[in-house]
């Protein structure tokens, strides 16, 4: 069902868009790693991208082991970070290579002997790959503040906080990773976000 | 408005990540102040990502290349893939906190592309600071470029190239007026003097030393040295 869903999304997205790349069934193994953890998906994911990866690290690299070394750190990029790719944001391809692409070019310059210093991802951000930022300007300054607020909560409650609005997990992601049962995950963002409502409120009125 | 914009063949080396990271750099923070350029940047990466991972495109180059479907039958995919979803870990995004710089008491928001880069000490010659960005890159040379109210530099031509992107304020040449977010790519062919009437904060990648070409700016040609 959630399928149906997924393809009428991606396929009006673009003209680039081929058929020969079953799109909708690559943003829903990227999914079920994000929401799921699961291993099943990501083998799928991996026998999909890994041989392509490696052909087009060895047009990049002429040493093998430097070109394994691009699809071992790529598709594990692709399962520490699949929370990140936003699907209404462009195709799972177009994510998947701005990863690949940006391991290939820290690896590039650490080779080169420029520096080992992974610039890549600010030059091209992983998260939100390319998307108009402006509107967040003016928002930084509130952010930080936020923050200092939230970093006095008790642990438990940041590690609940911070997934939820920092790393935007979903509250059943959130149990996943934390280990919790789901009720938990929610009673303690509800605890959070009535102490944070009680200290931001002090200055905002 | 912004009128200058990278050429196409500098966004495709840019998006297939075959740029310096000056330049690259650069493009980032460019395209960050131009939805134009956003777009097109958008729009060739999926492209680029669709063939790169379309199996008919792999097909054409697997053709005599029977070394490399060798090697890749010999890695064992089973092995890394165990390896990859035996870690737990997820990679949480930390927000990225604003870096600022002050040139001559005015402070500016540094652009989120040049985040990790580490910046050298300012120098000063006249109206004009410059601070280093040590990217390494041999003979490119990448800096902030903090010219004053008035200040300017002397006519000159670029031995290689030199790219500027305006950060804020503004400064004209010959060529016209140019605003914040311009992308401004000049080679040996172009000569300038640009100046800026109310002071800005550019950022310059440049490949040799300027060189100065009118009478008396020739004994400047040392400052070439120092802009580059």
């Amino acid at each position: 069902m959630q399928t149906n869903l997924l393809s009428k999304e991606t396929s009006a997205k673009s003209t680039h868009m081929s058929d020969k790349i079953n799109h909708p069934q690559l943003c829903q193994w990227l999914d079920s790693v994000a929401h799921s953890r699961d291993k099943q998906a990501f083998t799928h994911l991996f026998q999909f991208f890994a041989p392509k990866i490696l052909r087009i690290a060895r047009g990049k690299f002429p040493n093998e082991a430097q070109a394994n070394e691009v699809v071992q750190d790529t598709m594990s990029n692709v399962w520490r970070k699949a929370h990140l790719f936003n699907k209404d944001k462009g195709a799972a391809t177009t994510w998947v290579y701005t990863v690949m692409r940006n391991v290939t070019f820290d690896m590039l310059r650490k080779i080169q002997g420029n520096k080992e210093d992974n610039l890549s991802d600010d030059i091209w951000p992983v998260a939100e790959s390319m998307s108009c930022e402006t509107e967040g300007f003016d928002d930084h300054l509130a952010d930080k503040n936020l923050l200092s607020v939230i970093e006095n909560l008790p642990q438990a409650q940041q590690d609940v906080v911070k997934g939820f609005y920092l790393r935007e997990m979903s509250q059943e992601q959130l149990a996943v990773h934390l280990n919790l049962p789901l009720g938990t995950v929610k009673s303690r963002l509800r605890l959070a976000l009535g102490k944070l409502k009680v200290q931001l409120g002090e200055k905002h009125d | 408005m912004i009128n200058n914009h990278p050429k196409f063949e500098l966004i495709q080396a840019f998006v297939n990540g075959d740029l310096p990271a000056s330049l690259s750099a650069g493009i980032a923070i460019h395209a960050d102040m131009c939805v134009e350029c956003q777009k097109t940047i958008a729009q060739f990466t999926e492209q680029v990502a669709e063939n790169s991972f379309e199996e008919e495109f792999l097909d054409r180059f697997i053709v005599d290349d029977n070394d490399a479907l060798e090697s890749i039958a010999a890695i064992d995919f089973d092995h890394m893939i165990n390896a990859i979803v035996d870690s737990s870990d997820i990679d949480v995004v930390v927000p990225t906190i604003e870096k600022n710089i002050s040139f001559n008491d005015e402070t500016y928001i540094i652009p989120t592309a040049l985040n990790s880069m580490e910046l050298g000490k300012h120098a000063h010659i006249g109206k004009l600071t410059r601070t280093r960005i040590q990217l390494n890159e041999n003979e490119i040379h990448t800096s902030l470029l903090h010219i004053q109210p008035g200040g300017g530099v002397p006519e000159h031509t670029h031995k290689g190239f030199e790219l500027t992107v305006l950060l804020a304020g503004s400064f004209h040449d010959e060529s016209g007026e140019y605003v914040k977010g311009d992308f401004i790519m000049l080679d040996g062919s172009h000569q300038h003097n640009p100046v800026s009437t109310n002071g800005c904060l550019c950022y310059t990648v440049a490949s040799a030393p300027l060189h100065f070409t009118k009478g008396i700016n020739k004994l400047l040609n040392p400052i070439g040295s120092f802009i580059y």
